[in-house]
């Protein structure tokens, strides 16, 4: 089988430092990757990278096996990108937000699919208030069904818990439990190492713009991760 | 070329260039005979002719290092950009000095709206627009990019606004040497004023690659510096 | 037809948030009505004749309203991320131009009327038989305005200087409009024949034809990282 997301050999340059130094990983159809590691380790670069808004300086990333590039719009096509930012027009309401972003895409039956998306993440009552009036909560879930509303096989979570609120933050973990339908790749970057890892397939720790760790969840020591996890970072930046 | 070379022949041509002003200030001011009716001060066309030709002609390797750097995103070209920017905009600011200092005794007036002068002044403000533009991003990437961004659409616009500004009547002495009859010049004027070109070009190349070898040192270093220290991206 | 859908998105999504907090039109709105009442001041319209400064004087208040609202046009989109958004969606980027270029053309043009309406009242200009004539003259040479202003806005909003490097890097480049542009508004405003502005016209439209196709093939270059 073909593995639907690859990193072969990923370096990223910004003048002067390297932010990543060499990435690799496969994933397969309906695989969730948690990526962890300290400030600065590259992991927004690494995302940026995998979703095709940044040209990595040496390596590629394949797509079910195909090596893409920036330029390349097919590949937007197929991954969505969440964010701690939302992407969002505070001056539109959400179902205008969504329609934007759908004739972006080209998508047939827009009317629909949006009044579709905003019944899945629960905001189809306040679907004609402006985004502005929304919650943190809110504004996320938003920001979800919009990555998702082109149908992408592929989805790209950067810190989606930031500044949730424990209730708002349950509704998201649910969500993104829905995402997890055997058809879909998923990355998750973030810090909140439960939530990070309830989720995972596989888990990732990225020190110093390289993967130190890479592994199933099964080969880790779920009891006791937050040990493990600064075990892992302090070794790495001693060595580095 | 190794950095090594072009180190070398950046100096060579600088001397030469050097040895050239010398003896082309020695020639205006002993050799070349006085102009009749534009008088003494006419002697700075020597000077000021050639500092223009030097000053387009670097504008111009600006634009075409912008459109190549636009589209090969090596930072080689870049560094020639830069470089020939900045004696671009010392000779565009000679050309500015030495024109109003003439204007003054041949027109009476230091400044007048004189279409090449105006385009000169011009040109001085897309030089100064393309270095503000590098300095202040604070990803020196895009800096670069808005750079040569400035020195294409500059280098595509300059054209037209050389036509607006001759459309009104034109102050300027005609040409004397670029006519289709044939050069009017006296034959020991021609010599100074090619003189003048041929050390104005060398000197302006010489500063170029000095400046440009300077340029890729620096960024060397810079890459040196930060080495094996990732921040946040 | 995806790229005329992408285009009409954006120009449509800019306007509609224009039309809601009507910041932009606003600003420009009043700056043009406050410029319009402080020339009054500055210019003795009993020693010199309205026509004959009137175009100069309006062609330097539709620069400077265009520059105030062309300039915040991407700041739009660093609220919340939203330039990320659309480099993330298979958007081609000189369909964003394209679109910003629209909708920015649109309030320019608004603004335009606006001003032409203001001056005509306080220095009681006669537009006379040559209306039409005006607006195409004024309306070609706002296209190279604003292609020019939006190219280099989306500069100008990813630098540090913000807005204030907008006038340096856009007004050498902005004089064939300047030049032409007056010219051919004050020989309408004082009654010459249309012919002797055919000239004029073929500049502002070589102008404005560069600046378009400068915002096409390079905005690109501006906005990808």
């Amino acid at each position: 089988m073909t593995p639907s997301l690859e990193a072969r050999g990923v370096v990223r340059d910004f003048s002067g430092f390297r932010a990543l130094n060499g990435v690799d990983f496969s994933l397969y159809a309906g695989e969730l990757l948690t990526v962890f590691g300290p400030n600065g380790a590259g992991k927004t670069t690494l995302l940026r990278i995998l979703g095709g808004g940044l040209r990595p300086t040496k390596g590629e990333v394949r797509l079910h096996g195909e090596s893409v590039d920036v330029g390349d719009r097919e590949w937007r096509r197929s991954i969505g990108v969440v964010s701690h930012q939302g992407f969002l027009y505070g001056q539109l309401s959400a179902r205008e937000n969504l329609i934007f972003f759908g004739r972006l895409f080209g998508l047939d039956r827009l009317e629909e699919r949006v009044a579709e998306a905003l019944v899945n993440v629960g905001l189809a009552n306040r679907s004609g208030s402006m985004v502005r009036t929304y919650s943190r909560g809110m504004r996320q879930r938003l920001a979800l069904s919009r990555a998702l509303l082109h149908e992408p096989e592929i989805v790209l979570l950067d810190e989606p818990y930031t500044g949730l609120d424990a209730h708002a933050a349950g509704a998201l973990r649910e969500l993104l439990e829905s995402l997890k339908d055997g058809r879909r790749t998923v990355v998750l970057v973030t810090h909140a190492l439960t939530q990070g890892l309830d989720l995972a397939d596989k888990v990732a720790i990225q020190v110093r713009g390289r993967f130190v760790r890479f592994e199933s969840k099964d080969a880790l020591p779920t009891e006791n991760f937050e040990a493990f996890y600064r075990e892992v970072v302090e070794t790495a930046v001693e060595a580095a | 070329m190794s950095a090594r070379s072009i180190r070398i022949s950046g100096t060579a041509l600088g001397i030469l260039g050097l040895l050239g002003v010398v003896a082309l200030h020695w020639m205006v001011f002993f050799w070349v005979p006085t102009e009749s009716s534009m008088g003494i001060v006419q002697r700075i066309f020597y000077v000021h002719v050639p500092s223009a030709w030097v000053a387009f002609m670097a504008f111009g390797i600006v634009a075409i290092t912008g459109a190549m750097y636009l589209w090969l995103g090596d930072d080689r070209l870049d560094q020639a950009g830069v470089a020939a920017a900045e004696g671009g905009m010392v000779f565009t600011t000679i050309v500015l000095i030495t024109g109003p200092l003439w204007g003054k005794i041949a027109w009476g007036t230091y400044w007048t709206w004189e279409p090449r002068l105006t385009l000169t002044l011009l040109l001085w403000f897309i030089y100064l627009g393309y270095f503000l533009v590098r300095r202040s991003t604070d990803n020196p990437q895009q800096g670069k990019k808005f750079a040569a961004v400035v020195g294409v659409v500059g280098a595509a616009d300059i054209p037209l606004i050389h036509i607006s500004v001759s459309w009104l009547r034109s102050l300027h002495p005609d040409p004397v040497v670029l006519k289709p009859e044939g050069p009017t010049l006296d034959s020991a004027m021609l010599i100074t004023l090619m003189v003048g070109l041929l050390t104005f070009t060398l000197l302006f190349l010489g500063l170029f690659l000095i400046r440009f070898s300077a340029e890729s040192l620096d960024r060397k270093l810079q890459l040196r510096e930060v080495a094996g220290q990732p921040q946040e991206a | 037809m995806t790229y005329l859908g992408q285009v009409w998105a954006i120009v449509h999504k800019d306007l509609t948030i224009e039309f809601r907090t009507k910041e932009r039109f606003a600003a420009m709105a009043s700056f043009a009505v406050l410029v319009g009442l402080l020339f009054h001041y500055a210019l003795d319209v009993t020693v010199v004749r309205p026509q004959d400064i009137a175009s100069g004087v309006i062609w330097m208040t539709v620069i400077f309203s265009a520059l105030l609202g062309v300039g915040r046009t991407f700041y739009l989109e660093e609220e919340d991320g939203a330039m990320s958004g659309l480099l993330h969606s298979p958007i081609a980027l000189d369909a964003l131009f394209v679109g910003k270029f629209i909708a920015n053309y649109i309030l320019v043009a608004m603004i335009t009327v606006l001003i032409f309406v203001v001056f005509a009242g306080f220095f009681r200009l006669n537009f006379g038989g040559h209306f039409v004539a005006l607006i195409g003259i004024v309306s070609l040479g706002a296209v190279g305005l604003v292609g020019i202003l939006t190219l280099f806005s989306a500069v100008s909003s990813r630098t540090r200087m913000g807005e204030s490097l907008l006038p340096v890097l856009a007004f050498p480049l902005l004089v064939p409009v300047v030049v032409y542009g007056v010219d051919a508004t004050t020989r309408i405003l004082v009654g010459r024949p249309l012919s002797e502005v055919a000239g004029n016209v073929r500049m502002l439209a070589a102008f404005a034809l560069l600046s378009i196709m400068a915002g096409v093939v390079l905005f690109r270059f501006v906005v990808e990282e």
